[in-house]
């Protein structure tokens, strides 16, 4: 597996779990019917997951890869970074659009801003997501 | 079965017909890694015009004789 391929892998992990707590802890603020409003500390917390777990998995593949975790990525490499990056930022462009949408039909700031977060972590799962993809099948 | 490019190569066996190289060595030689040598011989990528006159100078052939069109 090339390190590349193994990089998209630790992202999808980290990202998917970080994103788990922030979703569950968003659900434990929140009452019946009544969405609790972004707070700072999750969010810090969030990233803070989310880069300690990015850092530690590289590491960990660097370790057992060193020469290949040093490598510039070749052509093949950049191509499949480009065609995941520009159907991730489609899935980013759309998710903006229909909060930007919902909000003029809500007129509620914690809806927009969850939604803008979500499209912007799935737009990110989904461009590591077709990174493997496109490692494993092909970029055509 | 995954899809393929519609140009076929002669890689692996220019490889093998010169000393046994492997993927690292010519993906060293050419500047990819390995897992594109492999990509390419298994038509799951088709390489940049550059990289394939890279090839075939490597192995002192035209770029005819390493890659030719095969839609079969």
């Amino acid at each position: 597996m090339a390190f590349q391929e193994k990089s998209a892998w630790i992202m999808i992990v980290a990202l998917t779990v970080s994103g788990a707590f922030y979703v569950v802890a968003v659900a434990m603020m929140s009452s019946a019917g009544e969405l609790a409003p972004p707070v700072l500390p999750v969010l810090v917390v969030y990233t803070i997951a989310q880069t300690v777990m990015a850092i530690i998995g590289h590491i960990c593949i660097s370790v057992f890869a060193p020469k290949e975790a040093n490598a510039r990525i070749d052509e093949r490499e950049k191509l499949i970074g480009h065609r995941a990056a520009h159907w991730s930022g489609t899935v980013l462009g759309v998710g903006v659009v229909f909060s930007l949408i919902a909000y003029l039909f809500s007129y509620d700031g914690n809806i927009l801003f969850y939604a803008i977060f979500a499209s912007l972590i799935l737009s990110q799962v989904l461009e590591y997501v077709l990174r493997i993809v496109f490692y494993r099948r092909g970029v055509f | 079965m995954a899809k393929r490019f519609p140009i076929a190569n002669r890689v692996r066996e220019l490889r093998q017909q010169h000393g046994e190289m492997t993927q690292t060595e010519l993906g060293e030689a050419i500047g990819v890694t390995r897992q594109t040598v492999a990509a390419i011989e298994q038509r799951r990528y088709s390489p940049s015009l550059e990289s394939a006159f890279r090839i075939a100078r490597l192995f002192k052939v035209h770029l005819e004789d390493v890659f030719m069109w095969d839609e079969s």
